[in-house]
C-alpha cells in the first residue's frame, strides 16, 4: 500500500507471466499457446520498464522496443508456420504433432 | 490511498482477470479478444510509468498488428482441425498449477526481499522534459547508444519477412490458388488487359498472341498468372505489346520482353 513503487509493476507482470507459462503448459490449441508466448513476452516488457522507471533510466523502454520489434518478426514467422501445419498435417493440435518424435 | 494506486489496482484486475480469460476461454477468437484487452490495459500501465512512446507501440503493434494476423491466421485454418477444449489433459494441467504457484511465490519473495536497487540513470522526469519528451528522450538513446542494435533489429525484420513468406507458399509452385485469382485482373491474360491497353480500344481485341501461336516454351514469368489460357511468349512478334507495356511499368512486364 502506500505510494506506487515498482513492486506493484513487478508483481503484475509476474503474475501475467505465470498465467501464460499456464496457458502454455495446459493448453493443446498452436494458436492459443502462441497467444500464450506473446502474453509472456508483455509481461518481460513490462518489468523491464518497471525497472527502467524506478531507476531513472531509459534502457529499459530502449529494450523493450527492440523485444517488440522482434515479436512483431516472431509472430509473422510462427504464424506462418501454423498455417503451412494446418495445410500439411491436417491439425494444430500439438499433441497431434508428433512426427519428429516417432 | 493514493489515487494512482487505486488506478493501478483497477488496471492490474482487469489485465489479470482478461489473462486468466485468455488461457480458459474455449473459443480461441475469445481467447484473442481477451489478449487484446490485456494488451491495452498494458499500454495503460506504461502509460503510468510515463513511456509514452511504449504505449502507443504496443498499441498499434501488438492489438493493430500482431492479434489481426492472429486473428486472419484463425480464420485461414480449418475449424475442424483446432483441438477440442475439453480433451484437455488433465495431469498437465495440475502440473501447470502447481509449477506456477510455485513460480508465482519464487518471484514473489523475490521481489519482497530485494535489497539492491541499483545506480540511479540521469533519465529523471526533469532532464526528460528538457529534452521534450518521452518520445524525443527515447529516440536519443536509441540513435545513441543502441544504433547497431536499431539497425540488426531491421535486418531481422527483413529476414522475418522472407521467412514468413517462404513458409505461408504452397508446397508446389504450380498449384497457386487459382480460385482466388480467377476473377482478378491478369494484365499478361488476352481479355483482361483492358488496363493496359491504350485507350479507346475494345477489351476484347486480342493484341497478345494466345496459345495458338506456336511456341514450345513458356514464358519464363508465366507463373504469375496461373491459368491455362497463358501468354506464350515465344517467338512471335511481340513487339507492339512490348512497346505498349513498357510505357506502363516496366519493372512488373520485364519477362515479357526478355524474349527476342
Amino acid at each position: 500500500m502506500g505510494e506506487l513503487g515498482v513492486d506493484h509493476f513487478l508483481f503484475l507482470s509476474a503474475a501475467l507471466f505465470i498465467i501464460g507459462m499456464m496457458g502454455v503448459l495446459t493448453r493443446r490449441n498452436l494458436l492459443i499457446i502462441f497467444m500464450c508466448v506473446e502474453l509472456m513476452t508483455n509481461a518481460v516488457n513490462l518489468s523491464l520498464v518497471a525497472f527502467g522507471w524506478g531507476l531513472n533510466s531509459l534502457d529499459g523502454q530502449a529494450f523493450a522496443v527492440f523485444i517488440v520489434a522482434v515479436a512483431a518478426a516472431e509472430a509473422a514467422v510462427g504464424l506462418a508456420i501454423i498455417m503451412a501445419l494446418s495445410r500439411r498435417q491436417r491439425t494444430v493440435d500439438v499433441d497431434a504433432l508428433r512426427s519428429l518424435r516417432d | 490511498m493514493p489515487w494512482d494506486v487505486l488506478i493501478f489496482y483497477l488496471i492490474a484486475a482487469v489485465c489479470v482477470l482478461s489473462a486468466a480469460g485468455v488461457v480458459v476461454a474455449r473459443n480461441p477468437v475469445h481467447s484473442a479478444i481477451f489478449l487484446v484487452l490485456c494488451f491495452v490495459n498494458i499500454a495503460a500501465t506504461f502509460v503510468m510509468m510515463g513511456a509514452e512512446f511504449l504505449a502507443v507501440v504496443q498499441v498499434i503493434v501488438y492489438t493493430g498488428a500482431i492479434l489481426v494476423l492472429v486473428l486472419f491466421v484463425l480464420m485461414l485454418v480449418n475449424p475442424d482441425d483446432l483441438p477440442e477444449f475439453h480433451a484437455a489433459r488433465p495431469v498437465q494441467r495440475y502440473v501447470g498449477l502447481l509449477l506456477g504457484a510455485i513460480l508465482l511465490l519464487e518471484v514473489g519473495a523475490a521481489i519482497v526481499t530485494r535489497s539492491v536497487s541499483g545506480e540511479q540513470g540521469t533519465a529523471t522526469p526533469d532532464n526528460i522534459a528538457a529534452v521534450g519528451g518521452n518520445t524525443q528522450a527515447l529516440g536519443r538513446v536509441l540513435y545513441s547508444d543502441y544504433l547497431l542494435a536499431f539497425e540488426v533489429v531491421s535486418l531481422v525484420l527483413l529476414v522475418g519477412v522472407v521467412g514468413a513468406i517462404v513458409l505461408a507458399l504452397p508446397e508446389r509452385l504450380g498449384e497457386r490458388p487459382s480460385v482466388a485469382r480467377r476473377g482478378s485482373i491478369s494484365l499478361s491474360h488476352p481479355r483482361g488487359v483492358d488496363a493496359a491497353l491504350p485507350e479507346g480500344r475494345p477489351a476484347g481485341e486480342t493484341l497478345i498472341p494466345t496459345r495458338h501461336s506456336t511456341s514450345p516454351t513458356r514464358a519464363s514469368g508465366a507463373v504469375a498468372t496461373g491459368n491455362d489460357r497463358e501468354v506464350s511468349a515465344g517467338p512471335t512478334p511481340t513487339g507492339v505489346v512490348r512497346d505498349l507495356v513498357m510505357t506502363r511499368d516496366a519493372d512488373a512486364f520485364g519477362h515479357m520482353g526478355d524474349k527476342r
